[in-house]
């Protein structure tokens, strides 16, 4: 009977102070890619250049105002996002010419630079690394007495790069 | 008389043999009663299975697909589990570390849950505390899925981000 007592106790004590528990677990392995991508939006579509005095309006600014520009790019964290514009030739009307580079341009916008227009790539915004970047620019074109009448026009092409 | 008599005691000694063994045949016929103790045990348990083992999530362009799925579709939970009394079964998970690529980081708080199932809930990945996906309060089998999105942006370094999910399911 003590014996018995005895083992009765044991187990009680035991019972008391054992924690029951279950657990099971799974694992799940991630990924993400993110690849280099440039993607670029402008304004307008056209700049329109409205005959003026020159002495009155030696600078004469497109119809459509100011061009606003996002430029969009992935690139690694050191990367250098690049957009340049260059003109496909002067500005044309038949056989007479205006020279591209009476094209200007004033800038706004973090990363964005002014510049004269050319046929060679020339810089309008530099940033590093990824982000999207808004801007304006507002061009300027330089009026003269000596232009020839006619309708003159040029192609301007702007490229955005994310290495 | 006495004839009559020896032939009545021969009946009856015959019919008294009769009646011993029909009553030895009866108590052969009638064993004693038995019995024996049976015992079932039932214990805690948990059993969890996860229709993927991995998730991918593709490039995508931010302004298109702000926030991207994984390529595997909504990851089926099944849940199998014994409690005690009123103890809560748990199913919780938590990331080993952010999205990272060499040096750059995603922020696990990037990667989002939608979920479907009884007991199931959302929520937002997270590498300091395991959270909460599912619970329930009865032992039983539980199915549900879990929708993984992984928020976009342009502000991403490029690279190939990557790490661990551990689900656990528990009961107290």
């Amino acid at each position: 009977m003590k014996k018995v007592l005895i083992t009765l106790i044991a187990v009680l004590a035991f019972a008391g102070t054992v924690t029951f528990a279950a657990t099971d677990t799974k694992t799940v392995s991630v990924s993400a890619t993110v690849s280099a991508t440039a993607k670029l939006a402008i304004s307008a579509a056209t700049l329109t250049f409205p005959d003026a005095d020159p002495d009155t309006t030696p600078s004469i600014s497109p119809t459509e105002g100011a061009l606003t520009i996002t430029a969009k790019g992935k690139t690694s964290a050191a990367g250098n996002i690049t957009l340049v514009v260059n003109a496909d030739g002067p500005l044309t009307s038949g056989t007479d010419t205006i020279g591209i580079s009476n094209l200007t341009w004033t800038a706004a916008g973090a990363g964005y630079v002014a510049g004269t227009m050319n046929t060679s790539d020339q810089s309008v915004g530099s940033w590093t690394g990824s982000g999207n970047y808004a801007g304006t620019q507002s061009y300027l074109l330089a009026n003269s007495w000596t232009y020839v009448t006619g309708s003159y026009s040029a192609t301007l092409t702007y490229t955005l790069t994310a290495p | 008389m006495r004839r009559g008599f020896r032939q009545l005691t021969t009946s009856g000694w015959l019919l008294m043999a009769l009646l011993l063994i029909a009553t030895a045949d009866t108590r052969a016929q009638n064993p004693l009663s038995a019995s024996t103790a049976a015992s079932f045990t039932v214990d805690l348990q948990v059993k969890l299975t996860v229709s993927a083992t991995t998730l991918t999530f593709p490039n995508s362009d931010p302004d298109s697909v702000p926030q991207i799925p994984a390529s595997e579709g909504p990851v089926t939970i099944t849940a199998n589990a014994r409690n005690e009394g009123t103890n809560q079964i748990i199913l919780s998970v938590q990331a080993s570390d952010d999205l990272r690529s060499v040096l750059n980081v995603i922020p696990i708080s990037a990667l989002t849950w939608t979920a479907t199932g009884t007991g199931f809930t959302g929520g937002t990945m997270s590498t300091s505390t395991a959270r909460t996906a599912a619970s329930w309060s009865t032992s039983g089998s539980y199915t549900g899925t879990m929708s993984f999105l992984l928020a976009n942006s342009w502000n991403y370094p490029v690279g190939n981000y990557g790490t661990m999910l551990t689900y656990t399911l528990s009961t107290p």
